[in-house]
């Protein structure tokens, strides 16, 4: 018998930026545009963003990390095109080296792919408790339509085989070989439709047509529907007779989300009890699951404001951060080749982000691979913990002054954590808000992308 | 009881700055000599039985490992025995330290100690520390030099109410001192003003409260003090020494009002010389940043943990005051090519304690003279060298 599928809780999150779309339309000599568009920070990207959702998601759900069995993650546009963008991400969550899952990539319909999938690993008992995460943050080219529509965010989702107060559905998947927006072997960003009004009248509203009347017979109050271009959404809402379109929070703070874009749209409606439907699409392919509510979900009610907010900047800063806007001129390297030993050694704790402490002293030592002996009493037992991912400011400065790729004003923080390790790491944003004294989290970034190796590492951020 | 077993018989240095049109080897036998020419009853240069060199970074200007051998054939001396001494900012004040050692054990009776640095060779984007990412990976990035100095300044400004006029005060009174210096990078009068407003450079330092890049070389002389009447009547003495090390991060650092290895560097230098910090009479201590100064005065036992600030606004360091520092110019004004710097200073010690500071001669009744550098990934390397031009024991 195939066991139900349950959801425990979830969990979102949003980028830092926020581009106004006018900013976008000024850059290419047209005024107007209402609306903006979430944005990655150059330190950000899909693989951090949906760290943030798991870590929210698991958070609210209560449970020990290490009995989650996998990881099913979905995402357009994974850090490495080849590489181990799974296993990062498994380990910066914390998720036991044993655990299981899957990358699903390739569209924005590897969202739902990544959530079938880890449904079937539950409901085939091969999983108790599996982590969803859907995130994107697409690079739209230059000048297209879509950029004005592109957005960030993730999602996440805890599933298991009993308990929880959300269970899955009845599903479909509608599959077609027609081609939408797509990125091309090699191609750096994702191209805009061929042709808009091919794509709505022959595509999109066609798919979600067929798709929603599956579904529609099941009396289903909440609706996560795609809108890849702003108005799209709430047309094929209309056609269904759709009253509650939950979708249109995210989509007007974020954008498009693209593989996140069904679950974020959906997942903030699952705080009280009710019937909800998300639709995914992407890759000539379109997929929609009936989520039952009987109560709230843990971290429902957080969703809205977890993508809320955003710093405002302007559309040169975007460019720059996506790779397309790049200065004249040699950059500075990692200090160390990310292939090279010191990584082998050390990229593992700095992305579980551990500390040594002494077993003679009580010091935490950070990070342990630099420490065989204790800072404090030369001790040599140690034992492994994973730092405390909260603490004060101590002292910090603001600099101003780097080379390529830096870009000032870089703020670099001494953090007292609460566990008593005491840590320096950079900040996030340009540091105007910060002082001694102030409470701060640690979150993941991504400190460097060179030679196609996203480095990531921690980042002190204002709580 | 000071040590006194090795004597400074010469001193001299080429006139710091950015010397496009000298190479490093031009700048390191412009620097011996002048300190040939120092000495006061002549010296033959093949007198010199080994030298020590100190040179922070051969990668500077274009020469990765470099050895000893780079000096010997440069200064006319090619065979000596020459070491090269890599110990960052207070490379050239452990080459002395290691050159004092190596005539007091009596396998070398005269050394030659000198430093040389090629600071502008490369531009300002690839110098020292400019590329913000050196040690781990992570915890480095984005760490250009200033980052290991100003968050010190950040948290003293919290704790003793040390304000940036303060800082600034550092500066102006080290380019007061610079501009009577012939051999400083920078002989102007500088303001408050001008300090302040300076662009920020790493907040709160600003630009004038940071020591340029400048190339430069220094030379001194040790001999041993059997010998050292051949070679002048007006001697000063090796009193004491001290090194020390901290942790080279600065997550791991417990304070950010002290850098422990000063403290701990002047407590080894102070108790092999036989004095305390009140029986120094100037002293040229490591101004990389004002920060620094006022950080070095204090863990240099000169004023009160937390007193740096005003005591520097006060003028309690100026060339009249109760106990001038820096006289030289300091790193900010004289300027820092990173080998050279300590060497320098010593030479700056020794004119002192001799009388020929000529315009920034200052009162010496104790006929003691200090020399500081502190350095490294997060300043984890400091040196104390305490000069004197009593030879009998206090």
């Amino acid at each position: 018998m195939i066991s139900s599928i349950n959801i425990l809780a979830v969990g979102a999150s949003g980028p830092d930026w926020r581009l106004d779309r006018a900013e976008i339309n000024a850059g290419w000599g047209s005024s107007g545009g209402k609306g903006q568009v979430a944005v990655c920070a150059p330190d950000e990207d899909a693989l951090t963003l949906g760290v943030q959702a798991a870590l929210r998601a698991l958070d609210a759900s209560g449970l020990q990390i290490d009995i989650v069995d996998g990881l099913w993650w979905g995402t357009s546009r994974p850090p490495f095109a080849e590489g181990p963008s799974h296993a990062i991400m498994a380990r910066a969550i914390g998720l036991s080296a044993r655990s299981a899952g899957a990358l699903c990539s390739g569209s924005t319909h590897s969202g739902m792919e990544a959530l079938f999938g880890a449904a079937d690993a539950i409901g085939s008992g091969t999983a108790r408790v599996a982590l969803v995460v859907v995130s994107d943050a697409l690079i739209p080219g230059l000048g297209t339509n879509y950029e004005t529509h592109s957005g960030a965010g993730a999602a996440a989702v805890v599933l298991v085989s009993h308990g929880g107060n959300a269970t899955l559905g009845a599903r479909v998947t509608r599959t077609n070989p027609y081609l939408d927006r797509y990125r091309g072997d090699g191609e750096t960003s994702t191209r805009d439709f061929y042709d808009p009004r091919l794509f709505r009248e022959e595509i999109f509203l066609p798919s979600m047509q067929e798709i929603g009347e599956h579904l529609s017979v099941r009396d289903i109050n909440n609706w996560s529907i795609p809108d890849p271009d702003g108005r799209l959404g709430s047309t094929a809402a209309r056609q269904l007779g759709v009253k509650n379109l939950v979708s249109d929070f995210a989509n007007t703070e974020l954008g498009d989300t693209g593989a996140a874009a069904a679950l974020l749209g959906g997942i903030g409606s699952l705080d009280v009890a009710g019937s909800l439907a998300i639709i995914g699409t992407g890759g000539g392919r379109t997929s929609a699951v009936e989520i039952k509510a009987k109560g709230p979900v843990p971290g429902a009610s957080e969703v809205r404001g977890d993508i809320s907010g955003g710093t405002s900047v302007r559309y040169t800063a975007v460019a720059r951060a996506r790779g397309q806007l790049v200065g004249s001129g040699e950059t500075v390297p990692m200090g160390v080749p990310p292939q090279s030993a010191q990584f082998v050694r050390g990229g593992d704790e700095m992305l579980t982000l551990l500390g040594a402490r002494c077993v003679d002293c009580g010091t935490i030592n950070t990070p342990p691979s630099i420490h065989p002996h204790c800072i404090s009493c030369g001790g040599t037992k140690f034992v492994l913990e994973q730092l405390s991912r909260r603490g004060r400011v101590h002292t910090f400065v603001i600099n101003q002054t780097m080379p390529a790729p830096f870009v000032a004003p870089l703020p670099i923080a001494v953090v007292d954590l609460e566990d008593g390790a005491r840590i320096m790491l950079q900040g996030v944003g340009d540091g105007s808000d910060m002082e001694i004294g102030m409470d701060v989290e640690l979150i993941l970034r991504r400190y460097a992308h060179e030679r196609g190796v996203p480095v990531y590492g921690y980042k002190v951020k204002a709580l | 009881m000071s040590w006194n077993r090795v004597a400074v018989v010469g001193g001299g240095l080429i006139k710091f700055g950015e010397l496009f049109e000298q190479s490093y080897e031009q700048m390191a036998a412009g620097a011996f000599a002048a300190a040939v020419e120092s000495v006061d009853e002549g010296f033959e240069p093949t007198q010199v039985e080994a030298a020590f060199v100190a040179t922070q970074r051969g990668t500077l200007w274009g020469q990765e490992g470099i050895g000893g051998n780079t000096i010997p054939s440069a200064i006319g001396l090619p065979g000596i025995a020459c070491t090269r001494i890599e110990n960052a900012c207070p490379s050239g004040s452990d080459a002395f330290r290691i050159g004092a050692m190596a005539v007091a054990s009596g396998v070398h009776d005269v050394v030659l100690v000198i430093g040389v640095e090629k600071m502008r060779d490369k531009s300002a984007e690839e110098g020292l520390l400019a590329r913000a990412a050196a040690g781990h990976p992570i915890f480095t990035r984005g760490e250009t030099a200033p980052v290991l100095f100003a968050p010190f300044a950040t948290r003293h400004m919290h704790e003793f109410g040390t304000t940036r006029e303060m800082l600034a005060s550092v500066a102006v009174k080290n380019h007061h001192n610079g501009a009577l210096d012939p051999y400083a990078h920078f002989q102007n009068e500088i303001t408050i003003e001008n300090v302040i407003n300076s662009p920020a450079v790493c907040s709160p330092l600003h630009l004038l409260d940071c020591c340029p890049q400048t190339d430069g070389a220094a030379a001194v002389l040790l001999v041993s003090a059997e010998i050292a009447k051949r070679y002048t009547k007006n001697p000063v003495w090796v009193a004491g020494f001290g090194v020390a090390t901290d942790h080279p991060y600065l997550h791991e650092k417990s304070t950010f009002t002290s850098m422990q290895a000063t403290e701990m560097a002047a407590e080894r230098a102070y108790a092999m010389a036989g004095i305390g910090p009140n029986d120094i009479d100037c002293a040229e201590v490591h101004d990389c940043f004002t920060i620094t100064e006022i950080l070095d005065i204090e863990d240099l036992g000169f004023v009160e943990k937390g007193k740096g600030g005003v005591a520097s606004l006060e003028g309690d360091t100026s060339l009249t005051g109760r106990i001038p520092i820096n006289t030289s110019g300091g790193l900010l004004a004289k300027g820092h090519p990173i080998g050279a710097t300590g060497v320098a200073q010593m030479v700056e010690c020794w004119w002192q304690l001799r009388g020929e500071a000529q315009d920034r001669q200052v009162a010496t009744p104790n006929g003691y003279a200090l020399q500081h550098n502190v350095g490294g990934r997060g300043s984890g390397v400091s040196v104390v060298n305490i000069l004197t031009n009593k030879r009998s024991p206090k």
